[in-house]
């Protein structure tokens, strides 16, 4: 048994494969990210070390920050649209009450199909000529609510974010499920002799269960928002005027439209800064509570 | 457990229906209007179709390329799951399994990959691809995808693993057999049901793909369905229903995927997300 477990060429052979893949496409590169980052490059031609240029370029262009404003809009629509109600819904579910089992199969549904689909299909709603929204407020005479949902500055970002929360929504619902399911029956019942019952009990024995779930869901849903980019780039592909484009969107116009590969670079590092930033933040305040 | 008043249940199931309504109409009414003339569609968004216009169907496959997206898909969706669960579940086995010097470390390096956005690592990737000629090649597109996936992948069939009996393997060694036999032969057949869980996350994972595929293919005879889809609707602007059709075909199989496997998917995906 000890030759065994301490066999160190097999342990190589075992992991080497894996590590190297792993390591030379997930990992190393963002090493690489950080030393294009620092430099002015097109791709082709000479590179030239320029410092810190690339970042300060990019934190006093106003389209960034706007692409970071957008980003900030699409975390709060996932902490304030998504969570909330994903925690109602698997409360709801977790009554047992009939038919709980469809709804939900069809709050999931959602989280299976791709960004991509999920965008086109949103793309149709929002059409402006036939699209589902703009048809049905003329079937019912609201002809002067029809708008140009996603090419008009006001509303874009908000159809986004509505097409944003009915993606995502479902993956909550069965996170805070399944840990609703985790709570004891002995819980409950002692709640109730108690005398605590229905919003009460949510309130006060319910929901501080689930703290730390709900920790993991906002940090989860954090992390997600600065990830969004399928979504957007097939809805507007960041327009009109860059009113819905977000910092990945950001990255990808500089690198690969305009070919302006350093700079990209530092962009991808500072979405990398600013989520684990924004993160860090939220551990220590989840943390500050427990003590 | 408590009683329910009929002031609830009729609270509550209004809220879910309003919340499944919300979630099903806008694929049903794809559904439905895919199967329209375009004057139709047109002239009645909400109507059911006077007659099923199947030829819309004929047409949006041949059209949009489907066949040649789907077979794309699916052969860098099976090989890219293949190597993840292959090396992965190899991987898992001796960071389960085995105690050596740096096992904690490399373990935690393996999980550091669900924190990092795939966008930190693009353009290198782009850039390294171009070097080594793999641009708009299926190798382009599974390498990635086997790296990005391998975190989850491992992190789930080690933790699975670890909890096998420490004797388990015992039996194998006194037979004679070696650590890829007893690997082999006495751990992956039981690690089955982790591995389901890995395959069907992975499966997902890189048939819904998009920003690789848009970044590191070009050609439309190697495009994987999101992209070719993606940039058909983006063409095909003259006909909604035609693209309504292109979309019902991508999404049938995807849904029927999901009603089938849904609870290990379900499970999957919040294992993934909560630890992720």
């Amino acid at each position: 048994m000890h030759t065994l477990k301490q066999n160190k060429l097999a342990i190589f052979i075992g992991l080497f494969p894996a590590l190297v893949i792993y390591l030379g496409i997930a990992i190393i590169p963002i090493g690489i990210s950080l030393y294009y980052s620092v430099m002015d490059w097109n791709g082709i031609g000479k590179m030239t070390f320029i410092g810190l240029d690339n970042y300060s370029r990019i934190l006093t262009d106003d389209t960034f920050w706007l692409s970071v404003q957008n980003n900030v809009v699409i975390m709060l629509t996932g902490l304030v649209g998504q969570l909330p109600l994903g925690l109602i819904m698997a409360m709801l579910l977790n009554k047992g009450l009939k038919g709980s089992g469809f709804f939900r199969t069809v709050g999931f549904m959602p989280v299976v199909i791709s960004s991509v689909m999920v965008s086109l299909i949103w793309g149709m709603i929002y059409n402006t000529e036939y699209g589902m929204l703009n048809s049905m407020l003329a079937f019912f005479g609201l002809e002067s609510w029809q708008q140009n949902w996603l090419g008009d500055m006001k509303w874009s970002m908000l159809s986004i974010s509505v097409a944003y929360i009915w993606q995502n929504c479902g993956l909550y619902m069965v996170i805070f499920l399944a840990a609703l399911q985790n709570i004891p029956d002995e819980v409950n019942e002692a709640a109730e002799l108690d005398g605590a019952t229905g919003f009460r009990r949510t309130l006060h024995i319910t929901i501080p269960m689930l703290r730390s779930t709900i920790m993991v869901a906002v940090v989860y849903s954090i992390s997600n928002s600065f990830r969004v980019f399928d979504l957007i780039q097939v809805l507007t592909g960041g327009g009109p005027a860059h009113q819905t484009e977000v910092m990945t969107l950001y990255m990808y116009n500089s690198a690969f439209m305009n070919l302006r590969y350093g700079y990209g670079s530092a962009v991808s590092i500072l979405i990398l800064l600013f989520s684990l930033i924004v993160i860090t933040i939220v551990n220590r305040l989840g943390r500050e509570k427990d003590a | 457990m408590n009683k329910k008043t009929p002031l609830f249940k009729i609270m509550a199931y209004t809220f879910l229906s309003l919340f499944a309504i919300m979630n099903i109409i806008p694929i049903f009414w794809m559904i439905v209007n895919s199967f329209k003339e375009e004057q139709e569609y047109a002239a009645n968004p909400f109507s059911f179709p006077a007659t099923l216009h199947f030829s819309n169907y004929t047409k949006a496959w041949e059209i949009a390329n489907m066949n040649i997206y789907f077979l794309n898909s699916l052969l860098i969706t099976f090989v890219s799951l293949v190597v993840t669960v292959l090396l992965g579940s190899l991987a898992a086995y001796f960071l389960a399994r085995f105690t050596f010097k740096l096992r904690g470390f490399t373990y935690a390096l393996f999980l550091l990959g669900m924190l990092v956005p795939i966008h930190a690592t693009l353009i290198p990737i782009f850039l390294i691809m171009q070097k080594m000629s793999l641009i708009d090649t299926y190798l382009s597109l599974i390498l990635p995808y086997t790296a990005f996936h391998l975190s989850l992948t491992v992190f789930i069939l080690e933790g699975f693993m670890r909890g096998f009996p420490k004797d388990l393997e015992e039996s194998g060694i006194m037979d004679g057999a070696g650590v890829f036999r007893i690997f082999w032969s006495i751990i992956l057949p039981i690690t089955r049901p982790a591995m389901a869980t890995v395959v069907i996350l992975n499966f997902i994972y890189n048939w819904n793909e998009y920003l690789f595929a848009l970044v590191l293919i070009t050609s439309n005879s190697l495009k994987t369905l999101p992209l070719g889809l993606a940039n058909f609707v983006g063409v095909e602007t003259a006909s909604y229903t035609l693209q309504m059709s292109a979309l019902t075909i991508a999404l049938v199989p995807i849904l029927i995927f999901y009603l089938l496997l849904q609870k290990q998917l379900v499970t999957g995906m919040t294992a993934g997300a909560v630890k992720g």
